[in-house]
């Protein structure tokens, strides 16, 4: 029967299709396989990053709670990351409300303006603000410089979020409670604001994620006695590697994917887009 | 049938009316202060650093000259690692469009449940951090590291392979780093192809591979431009990959430019090389882009 | 008494002359259609009267009072949108307690408010859903509920139903109406469907290009539209150009056409010479096989025949004269097309326009 013949053809073809499939899941595995034997590593009971690890243990990570540097580390760039999620989500929201709404002619030079820390390198920016604090006396003693590099880069992550989820805003809602009786402040808090706090915390978090790994801003900005946890770990790991290092890795993986996947939850990634 | 209860006034044009113009660029004025100070009038500065002469002890000195600039480029050390660097940057971004290509289709175009599933496994090495990525790569390919561990173990190598410490290493980090970044833009652009058309194609006689080169592949020009351009631009910027895993043997510009201005505080020399840097990339990508603009013709 | 009026509005958006000195009055317990086809001005106009637009010129006043710059929110009116514009993040109550709230009526009146409302537009047990669980039948009651529980002076639609589909559009066109009627609050309806303007409306503003170019109630417009645009928009119309040979007393007139003299109307006299262009209503024109005996009528073949359920449309060409005519009839009177037939109509009915389009 011809279907037989043509079913015995779809089997020669078949290990051909899967082709795309196995390198599509190889890519990804070459994506995450570092990140998980980080993870698997740190759990190692023994001395060394062998793989497979010798046994389960939580020791590492118990070290890790007794290393001064990298819990005073941990501090500042929780610390940092707070309070340039706050500004540049607070920065960022409002420049998305006038980037969205008010605009007009001026649309296009002010999403370049707000995403431009996006398109140049970040070390680029991290040199021109050192030579910045230091041509107007401001220095790297505190952390006013630091904490500005940090708002800078995460500001078009904020900016972004907040303006994807006002594209989508049905401005006619807004009318509707203009027209029984809510005066625009009101319309503000009452309606615009509870429709787009997914977005403002989307891009809150991202911007808490990506200050607390930057490296290179941290590395130029930073004054002398305190340290990020990303310039911690490359110090750690100039000199030789152990389980420590990769315990305080896993935290900040486990972090950043509990955050991820509560974004997902609650927005869907796929909403977002990335300049 | 128009009589009303008002007298007709005449059409006299009214006053016009000032709504709340003036309070909504207060909302942008934080934003603009912010890039406008920090980052708008610092690169500028970069620039006028770069002249400046160099100094022991401080920073710089007063008074400006060229001669930084004249050391680089007359310099073939200098010379050699801002191509070693733009070598690396193209060799980056061609992997990861060869590798990345083929990724962005499947989660673009796939209808699977784990759409979202996927979205996280692309978009989270990203957000990990590239000092912990690098660090995965440096547990991967160390001498005594798991794959060199597993080649002899496995009886499949004699002894240990050098895999980092050499450019190999490298490039095989950074592509990790950035395949992201050119995944996501290609997904945003393959998803904005109408896949009605590839079936317009097949059904008017075009087979599968025709169809991928003729229809599916100018479309996505775009994104793979964009794609590339952001890569190679992040690649050739990368200070932490080279430094971590190039030990000695592998000197990019961004490692030579933290080296001048961190360790040896020679800032007006560091500022000439990242401007050299700079301006180098904005040329490669500037004639990049005019050659592919001509391939895209129609397409955008 | 008049409720509302609108005088010498213009508005321009760029190089778009959107409203173009229009002059409005509407009584009280009216309701009102904008009538014409998109980018009339239509919906800009209703904007103005909302409070979302502002007229470069003219005024708009409201029980007396100019109210021309007021915002929105101090205007006394309750909107219902094409899309319904319900608030997602609240329920059905809280959407109908949100206006209650803005006008400080407190809790328990506001409550009785609801219940009373609710059940007005049927959606008794409904309270507590949220709008994505509602159906877009049920959402567009919930968004009239949402204006009339605020009691407001003056009722606005812009185009509620046009994302309903066409069974619920009827049942909801005689809906409204009904409860517009009941609650004897003045209404402005903004719609592009003339069948929906004809059902619903008092009075019927037929706009074109920004400005008014017919007001009448429904019947007005439909037996005596002053251009043939008009003629064409509402309702369908043969159109026949021609010249005035005699009038022949009060409204009666003998007009020369390609199809002969023929007698027809208009509401004064035309003299003689006048350019003019008559309409026949589809339903008005009579087909038969053969040439009547008591009135005068022109010979056509039936070219095509169109089935609608409740009547046959023909499409007949007068070869001689050149001329397309479409005619209505029962379907137990259809002719089938290749057929030799005439057509006639009465006096009455072939109406006499003379304005330019």
């Amino acid at each position: 029967m011809s279907a037989g013949r043509a079913r015995r053809g779809a089997w020669l073809r078949r290990p051909f299709r899967a082709l795309p499939a196995l390198f599509v899941a190889a890519v990804y595995v070459f994506l995450l396989a570092p990140i998980l034997l980080i993870v698997l590593l740190s759990l190692n009971a023994g001395e060394f990053l062998a793989f497979p690890p010798q046994g389960l243990s939580l020791r590492w990570y118990g070290a890790l709670f007794g290393n001064e540097p990298f819990m005073r580390a941990i501090g500042t760039s929780l610390w940092v990351a707070t309070i340039a999620a706050a500004v540049s989500t607070a920065v960022g929201t409002a420049a998305a409300l006038f980037f969205v709404r008010h605009a007009g002619r001026m649309r296009e030079t002010l999403r370049m303006l707000v995403m431009m820390p996006l398109m140049l390198p970040e070390i680029l920016t991290a040199i021109a603000l050192l030579f910045f604090v230091y041509a107007t006396g401001i220095g790297t003693q505190t952390m006013f410089g630091l904490v500005v590099g940090h708002v800078l880069v995460t500001l078009p992550y904020a900016f972004m979020n907040v303006a994807s989820s006002l594209y989508n805003f049905d401005r006619s809602i807004e009318e509707a409670a203009r027209s029984l009786g809510a005066r625009p402040f009101t319309v503000f808090r009452r309606v615009t604001l509870p429709l787009i706090k997914p977005g403002i915390i989307t891009g809150a978090l991202f911007a808490f994620i990506v200050s607390f790994d930057l490296f290179n801003m941290s590395l130029l900005l930073k004054g002398i006695g305190m340290t990020t946890l990303p310039i911690q770990l490359f110090d750690y790991l100039r000199w030789d590697f152990d389980p420590t290092a990769a315990a305080v890795s896993s935290l900040s993986i486990v972090m950043t994917f509990t955050i991820i996947l509560f974004v997902d939850r609650v927005i869907g990634l796929r909403s977002l887009r990335f300049g | 049938m128009t009589a009303g209860v008002l007298p007709l006034t005449g059409s006299a044009p009214r006053k016009p009316r000032r709504r709340w113009l003036p309070a909504h660029y207060w909302l942008v004025a934080p934003a603009l202060v912010l890039i406008g100070v920090f980052l708008v009038l610092p690169y500028f500065n970069i620039i006028v650093m770069s002249f400046r002469a160099p100094a022991v002890g401080a920073p710089y000195a007063p008074g400006f000259s060229g001669g930084n600039y004249l050391r680089i480029l007359s310099d073939s050390y200098f010379l050699g690692v801002l191509a070693d660097t733009v070598f690396l940057g193209f060799v980056t971004a061609l992997v990861c469009l060869l590798l990345g290509y083929p990724v962005a289709y499947h989660l673009a175009r796939t209808r699977s449940r784990f759409r979202g599933l996927l979205y996280v496994f692309v978009l989270s090495p990203l957000l990990v951090g590239v000092v912990i990525r690098t660090f995965g790569w440096l547990i991967l390919l160390s001498g005594n590291g798991v794959i060199n561990r597993a080649l002899v173990d496995l009886g499949l190598a004699e002894r240990a392979l050098t895999l980092m410490n050499n450019r190999f290493g490298v490039t095989v980090a950074l592509v990790h780093v950035f395949l992201p970044f050119m995944i996501l833009p290609l997904v945003a652009a393959i998803g904005s192809i109408d896949p009605n058309l590839e079936a317009a194609g097949r059904s008017l006689g075009a087979g599968r591979w025709t169809v991928f080169r003729r229809i599916f592949l100018p479309l996505s020009l775009p994104g793979i431009q964009a794609g590339t351009i952001l890569v190679f631009v992040l690649a050739m910027s990368a200070y932490v990959t080279p430094v971590m895993l190039g030990g000695a043997q592998v000197k990019t510009m961004p490692v030579l430019v933290v080296q001048n201005l961190i360790d040896n505080f020679q800032w007006p020399m560091g500022a000439a090389l990242a401007l050299v840097l700079a301006v180098t990339g904005i040329v490669l990508v500037w004639v990049y882009a005019r050659l592919t603009g001509a391939l895209m013709r129609g397409v955008q | 008494m008049t409720k509302l009026v609108l005088e010498r509005l213009q508005k321009r958006f760029g190089a778009v002359h959107a409203i173009r000195d229009l002059d409005l009055a509407v009584g009280e317990g009216e309701l009102v259609s904008l009538l014409g086809p998109s980018g009339c001005g239509k919906t800009t106009t209703l904007r103005c009267v909302a409070g979302f637009e502002f007229p470069d010129e003219g005024r708009i006043a409201f029980d007396g009072a100019d109210i021309t710059d007021l915002p929105p929110e101090r205007r006394d009116i309750g909107m219902v949108f094409q899309n319904y514009a319900l608030f997602p993040h609240m329920t059905v109550r809280q959407n109908l307690a949100f206006g209650l709230e803005m006008r400080r009526i407190d809790r328990a009146a506001a409550a009785a408010r609801i219940e009373r409302v609710l059940g007005m537009v049927q959606l008794g047990g409904m309270a507590e859903r949220y709008p994505r669980q509602l159906s877009g039948g049920q959402q567009q009651r919930v968004a009239l509920a949402r204006a009339l529980v605020i009691e407001p002076k003056l009722l606005l639609l812009d185009e509620p139903l046009a994302n309903l589909d066409a069974a619920l559009r009827e049942e909801m066109r005689f809906f409204i109406r009904d409860l517009q009627r009941r609650v004897g609050i003045t209404a402005l309806y903004v719609t592009h469907d003339q069948a929906e303007a004809m059902v619903m409306s008092d009075r019927i503003v037929v706009m074109f290009d920004g400005a008014i170019a017919q007001l009448g109630p429904p019947a007005e417009i439909y037996q005596r539209p002053s251009t043939a645009r008009i003629a064409k928009f509402v309702g369908r119309a043969n159109l026949l150009p021609g010249t005035i040979e005699a009038s022949l007393g009060g409204a009666s007139h003998r007009v020369a056409t390609v199809l002969g003299p023929v007698a027809a109307r208009h509401d004064k006299a035309l003299a003689a010479g006048t350019k003019v262009t008559l309409a026949v209503r589809p339903e008005a024109a009579v087909l038969t096989a053969a040439a009547p005996a008591d009135r005068p009528s022109f010979r056509v073949r039936v070219e095509q025949s169109y089935f609608l359920g409740g009547a046959v449309d023909h499409v007949a060409r007068a070869a001689d004269a050149g001329i397309v005519f479409v005619v209505s009839t029962a379907p137990s009177n259809a002719l089938a097309p290749g057929t030799d037939a005439s057509i006639s109509f009465a006096e009455r009915d072939a109406w006499i326009m003379a304005d330019e389009p």
